[in-house]
């Protein structure tokens, strides 16, 4: 394996900022990479009035005033001190599942295989929504914000409403992005909100993945929630009528409606 | 490659892929660092890298560049140590070099941290003896 500082935004190799994701998937042989491309001399760090660069830490986002609340309570709570010094905004959005299914390397459908073990098996953290071809639960709290902050990411290659980012794997494409390799996030734009909050459950108080998150922003008397935690991509609620819950899940269904009350009453205006 | 650790410039050879605290342990024979998970759940390789705390488990010794990297054996003269040791701030001590080096930072940038920015500083370093209220203490009296 070699390592390469990137001189522009063309990546030949597999990007690297903070590592913190990158890293334990090399050492885990759920990565392989001929070619470590070190992108952070190329990606921006600045934040600025309603853009934030992809490369800034989330421990600088946590406690930078002109951020709107959603996000730097996303930020805030989310991983562990260390890992928000290290971690970078595009990194983050880009972080594969927690599925232990998963990252134990079982050959499930997110490996490409034909079935989803968690779907018959350990499921108490996995999704309640969107769930019947692979069950995963997305784990960024930053995502949930950006959703509902209705963001806008520039790439090396195009521009595309953070929704635009992820997809539901099917059968013919597993993929859960639709970034192409070598495409670069490079900042992330929105509009200010009048106002927003972050209102995470977790297994313990502080450090730990969302059980379930929920921002929720308002503009005007327009309120978009959005959801971690609870379905294989961030999620943008609609409702809980198409929540589909597993045997051992169902609790997230009680949790995210109580949270999202809370939420919205916390923004309205 | 070259690394900047507690103020020595040391020249060493390892593969892409070597983590800082494989470097720091088996290369420069600075054990302090502890690796306990390997996997960047529980703080105990903390280590700072230009001040902050950042897990040496999961970094690349080839990507900390000119940074400096601070480890515990650079903080031999901190009165945090001694703090830890006057609160009786551990038991089996595995996880200690890895909460002063975070309890460092956390002071130098806050000198009298209330107890939420304590825990919420803290919050990445996990302790199995469950020693968090003498290491609480440790922090709130470090200057004493
Ligand atoms: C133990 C642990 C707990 C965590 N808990 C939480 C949590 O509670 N909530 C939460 O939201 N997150 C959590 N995280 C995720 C953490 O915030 C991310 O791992 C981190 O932000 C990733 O950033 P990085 O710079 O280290 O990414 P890297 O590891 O460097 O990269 C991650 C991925 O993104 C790609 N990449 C990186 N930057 C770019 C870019 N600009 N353009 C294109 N591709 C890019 C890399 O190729 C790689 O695929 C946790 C992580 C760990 C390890
Ligand atoms: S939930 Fe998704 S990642 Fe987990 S076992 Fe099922 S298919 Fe694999
Ligand atoms: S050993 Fe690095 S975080 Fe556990
Ligand atoms: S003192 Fe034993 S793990 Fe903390």
């Amino acid at each position: 394996m070699e390592l390469r500082q990137a001189s522009d935004t063309t990546v030949d190799g597999v990007p690297i900022h903070g590592g913190t994701e990158v890293v334990p998937l090399l050492r885990a042989g759920l990565l392989r990479a001929e070619t470590l491309v070190d992108i952070r001399g190329v990606v921006s760090r600045g934040v600025a009035d309603g853009r934030i660069g992809a490369g800034v830490p989330l421990a600088e986002i946590e406690c930078d005033p002109q951020v709107p609340e959603v996000l730097r309570e996303a930020c805030r709570l989310a991983a562990s001190p260390q890992l928000r010094n290290m971690g970078s905004l595009g990194g983050n959005l880009l972080q594969a599942t927690r599925c232990w299914y998963w990252r134990l390397n079982w050959p499930c459908r997110l490996h490409d295989g034909d079935e989803c073990f968690a779907r018959e098996g350990e499921h108490r953290e996995h999704a309640i929504f969107a769930n019947d071809f692979c069950a995963s639960a997305h784990p960024s709290d930053v995502a949930a914000a950006l959703l509902a902050l209705d963001a806008t990411l520039t790439t090396s290659r195009r521009e595309l409403p953070l929704a635009g980012l992820y997809r539901l794997p099917t059968d013919d494409d597993r993929r859960t992005t639709t970034l192409d390799p070598g495409e670069l996030i490079l900042d992330v734009r929105y509009d200010k909100p009048d106002a927003s909050v972050y209102l995470k459950a977790m297994e313990r108080k502080r450090w730990a993945f969302p059980l379930v998150g929920v921002a929720a922003v308002r503009r005007g008397a327009t309120t978009r929630v959005a959801l971690a935690g609870v379905a294989p991509i961030p999620w943008l609620l609609d409702g809980f009528e198409s929540a589909a819950p597993l045997p051992r899940n169902a609790y997230k269904v009680d949790v995210a409606k109580a949270l999202v009350k809370r939420a919205t009453a916390a923004v309205a205006g | 490659m070259r690394l900047d650790v507690n103020d020595h410039a040391y020249e060493l050879h390892c593969e892409v892929g070597t983590t800082l605290a494989e470097a720091l342990r088996d290369e420069l024979s600075l054990t302090g660092t502890k690796i306990a998970c390997g996997e960047g759940h529980c703080g105990a390789c903390t280590v700072l890298v230009d001040g902050a705390p950042v897990l040496s488990c999961i970094t690349l010794a080839h990507a900390v560049g000119d940074a400096k990297v601070t480890t515990i054996e650079g903080l031999r003269e901190h009165p945090m140590l001694r703090s830890f040791v006057r609160a009786d701030a551990l038991q089996c001590g595995f996880c200690t070099p890895g909460q002063v080096v975070s309890a460092v930072a956390l002071v130098e940038a806050r000198p009298e941290p209330t107890t939420e920015e304590i825990r919420h500083a803290m919050a990445g370093n996990l302790c199995r003896c469950g020693a968090y209220p003498k290491i609480e203490e440790a922090i709130r009296t470090w200057r004493d």
